[in-house]
């Protein structure tokens, strides 16, 4: 399964990539009509700017998902086909047992509207705008046995 | 063919069944249940109780998830002994409405086993109380105990909730939810006493009160009141207070009964080694029942929680299909929110002489962060407002890093997986 991948060096920290997400899980899927909008499109995509440098954080889409284990609503699961980390916002009911569980502290509490904010890869968009959204191409979205050519 | 006898089909239970399917098609799995409805998720029912969630939305696991793995969910069953000697499991079929009391007349069944799993789960703590076995008087564990009191509730107007744990404090809300008059009544000063120390408990019993929930601490029922029906209860201060229904919270028991009679250890919980097996080779149990190694206090205890359930499950599932897994072991670990407060608890939320603390309050945002040290090991930690990086937080705890070269970057507001990634070293890639 193709996962998203985060290269510190170039990453200059600008938050495009942020922006991008944030628009794309958006009800208006633009810029200017997002900002305008009542309730606020988090990103899923946070970066961390730790230790002098620029860490962007997203869901791991993990082999072993702690939040799988720990959703006691059944709203989380794990496709075992793709690999991928499923959502099902209508079975969650915001206990945040996956914001507390997770080690990569990629998921969020989305407070107001009560729902894990998390990445879903763009999966209905087809390519995960954080990817496409970053201009210094510090995000790549590959397989990992590719990492190394990438790289 | 192997026979694999599962007591028990919730988050244990399943994962037990998915542990194993993932390896072993073939072997011949049955899982019991002494419930009307097949898997679902507990912890929810607080939401079923406020009418926030709907029956069909509770749904963990469906028949046809059992059907597809080709497994025996036998419903309504209430195992009444093992005999690991004959390993046999006997059971009574429960179908009929037990107010009718047609249950001593219903079948005996019998289910022989090669291997067992006790995934049978905890059951409310009654108080030895005058009064405790009137009608209007309910647990607060499934989804029965759930469709009971909303049956209540419609001719109700006030409810009294005895103790403010979690379940207590989440009958409390979903009672209120329905427009009743609640007040959670207390025996120690604070709510939450098991989960939370008394600063996190001070923000969440403010956030219930600010929302119409009466919380009163330091103060115990002595007798529930009333003929035939719930008039009231009264108080050790001798106060009276009116209600029609009464929520016993005072805790949950690892429902050990069924093998009291057999050599199978048991402390609190079903004492059981790191690969979830107890003192019978062939026996193993996971979840609310069993008791494990508990990684922040260092000895065994009952950590009766949703996830440890299912990592137990899956390990012993494993297990039982030959891997060699071990339980890394369990911990305190709570999430919580009321009224939109979120609160997330792990490990030693209440310090002693031997930790050191690092906190930071901000009583006007109601915000609260507190890390509990031992050594160079974080050992636990409370937030409270703000619940980000809690899970980094938690992988710190769970893999005892020495935490001295971060000790003083742990409560900056943008500590993060970065900040540990070089000590924990995560299962997964995220650099290049």
């Amino acid at each position: 399964m193709k996962k998203i991948y985060f290269d510190v060096e170039k990453c200059l920290g600008c938050r495009s990539c942020e922006l991008a997400c944030a628009i794309s899980h958006s009800a208006a899927k633009e810029l200017e009509k997002m900002i305008s909008q009542k309730d606020k499109s988090l990103p899923r995509i946070k970066i961390n700017f730790s230790k002098d440098k620029n860490y962007p954080m997203s869901c791991r889409h993990c082999k072993d998902p702690k939040c799988v284990s720990a959703c006691m609503a059944a709203a989380i699961s794990k496709d075992e086909k793709t690999g991928q980390i499923l959502y099902d916002e209508k079975k969650c009911v915001g206990c945040w047992m996956c914001v507390m569980v997770c080690p990569y502290g990629a998921i969020r509490p989305n407070k107001k509207v009560k729902i894990p904010v998390r990445c879903d890869l763009c999966t209905d968009i087809g390519e995960p705008q954080c990817v496409k959204g970053c201009p210094v191409k510090a995000i790549v979205w590959v397989e990992e046995t590719e990492l190394e050519r990438v790289k | 063919m192997k026979q694999i006898v599962i007591i028990g089909d919730s988050a244990a239970g399943v994962a037990t069944v998915e542990a194993i399917r993932n390896k072993d098609k073939e072997s011949k799995i049955i899982v019991l249940s002494d419930e009307n409805f097949p898997s679902y998720c507990r912890c929810v029912i607080s939401d079923f109780l406020a009418g926030k969630v709907s029956e069909d939305k509770l749904i963990y696991r469906s028949q046809e998830f059992f059907k597809e793995n080709n497994v025996e969910l036998l419903l309504n069953k209430e195992v009444i002994k093992v005999d690991p000697k004959k390993n046999r499991v006997a059971a009574e079929d429960i179908s009929e409405n037990k107010k009718e009391d047609k249950k001593s007349k219903s079948a005996k069944l019998q289910f022989d086993y090669d291997v067992l799993v006790l995934a049978n789960g905890a059951s409310p703590k009654f108080p030895e109380l005058p009064g405790i076995k009137k009608k209007g008087v309910f647990g607060f564990r499934t989804i029965k105990d759930t469709k009971d009191i909303l049956q209540f509730v419609t001719m109700a107007d006030s409810a009294c909730v005895l103790g403010g744990g979690l379940i207590g404090l989440k009958a409390a809300y979903g009672l209120k939810k329905r427009g009743l008059d609640v007040k959670v009544i207390i025996k120690s000063p604070q709510v939450l006493s098991q989960v939370v120390d008394k600063q996190a408990a001070e923000f969440v019993g403010k956030r219930l009160s600010d929302n119409g929930i009466e919380i009163l601490t330091g103060s115990d029922v002595t007798e529930i009141l009333g003929n035939g029906d719930i008039k009231a209860v009264k108080l050790d201060s001798g106060k009276v207070i009116a209600c029609q229904i009464v929520v016993a919270a005072k805790g949950v028991k690892p429902n050990t009964e069924i093998i009291s009679e057999t050599e199978i250890k048991i402390n609190e919980g079903i004492c059981v080694d790191e690969y979830m097996k107890t003192n019978i080779p062939n026996i193993y149990a996971a979840g609310d029942v069993a008791e494990t190694f508990d990684l922040t206090v260092n000895k065994t205890a009952v950590n009766a929680l949703w996830p440890h359930a299912v990592d137990q499950g899956k390990i012993a599932g494993a297990n039982i299909v030959g891997e060699n897994i071990k339980y890394a072991g369990s911990l305190g670990l709570n999430s919580l929110d009321f009224f939109d407060l979120p609160v997330v608890s792990m490990g030693i939320y209440k310090q002693t002489d031997n930790h050191e603390v690092l906190a930071k309050t901000y009583p006007a945002d109601e915000l609260y962060k507190k890390l509990v040290i031992e050594g160079n090991r974080l050992v636990g930690a409370v937030l409270v407002g703000n619940i980000n990086q809690s899970g980094v937080f938690l992988e710190l705890i769970k893999q005892k890093s020495d935490i001295s070269t971060i000790k003083d970057r742990l409560l900056n507001e943008n500590f993060g997986y970065p900040d540990i990634m070089d000590l924990t070293q995560g299962a997964e890639r995220s650099y290049v």
